[in-house]
């Protein structure tokens, strides 16, 4: 799969309940998207509004049959996730690189 | 060592939560905690932050100006982080996409006590620092 065929969403700062509807809004697929990169690596800070809002995403798109990839660097923000209990609930990546390697994987090219 | 204490009052409101997590974050880093235990104090509180400015007063009428509070105390070897307000307290199971934020403060705080008596009050402790050779 070309970079061309992932929709790439994009978000970086502080991802709290101050942004649930910024959030809610983003996390929106595209009508062409035939797998989706969430490049979260600029995100500092994150709580549970923000895993909240990334369930009902890959749960959206897991209905529609569609990959994602999440990238996380942030060390608080990757056990956030792991205290949460959702570290099986996510496709996690701490390099861009291999995220994009998963979903070309995903799609058998 | 003297104790050390920070606290904050603002309105429950949703933009109130990173000042005042970023606040209990620089007063922690003051005290010389750092790495993921700064992390992890401040996530707790803010999930508690979080809660209550989405909550407390969600099912009252009138729209009053009602507070949030955090009081931080450091002392002899402790580290005590309390949010308070003046509404009612809602615990969910987790399920779908909800309930994550006392499961996420339950896995950081090494003790939590809630009262809901008089609005509701966690108060999270935290082992401090380690100290430094």
């Amino acid at each position: 799969m070309n970079e061309g065929a992932i929709q790439t969403i994009r978000l970086a700062g502080e991802l709290d309940l101050s942004r649930k509807r910024e959030l809610r809004d983003a996390f929106a697929l595209s009508n062409d998207a035939r797998a989706v990169l969430l490049d979260l690596s600029e995100v500092v800070y994150a709580d549970s509004t923000a895993l909240t809002e990334l369930l009902r995403f890959c749960a959206s798109a897991q209905g529609a049959n569609i990959p994602i990839a999440i990238l996380i660097v942030a060390p608080q923000f990757l056990r956030l996730v792991q205290y949460a209990g959702l570290a099986t609930a996510f496709k996690i990546f701490q390099e861009r690189g291999e995220a994009l390697h998963y979903l070309s994987e995903c799609a058998g090219t | 060592m003297a104790a050390s204490e920070l606290r904050l009052s603002r309105p429950a409101r949703t933009h109130s939560v990173a000042p005042i997590r970023r606040a209990l974050r620089a007063f922690l880093e003051a005290l010389a905690f750092d790495g993921s235990a700064l992390d992890d104090i401040t996530t707790a509180a803010g999930e508690a932050l979080a809660n209550a400015a989405e909550h407390a007063y969600a099912q009252e009428t009138k729209r009053r100006h009602r507070d949030v509070e955090l009081l931080a105390r450091f002392d002899r070897g402790e580290l005590s982080v309390e949010v308070s307000d003046g509404g009612c307290f809602i615990e969910r199971t987790p399920s779908p996409g909800r309930g994550f934020g006392l499961r996420i403060i339950r896995a950081v705080a090494h003790q939590i006590q809630i009262e809901t008596s008089h609005g509701t009050r966690v108060r999270m402790l935290f082992p401090g620092p380690p100290l430094k050779s």
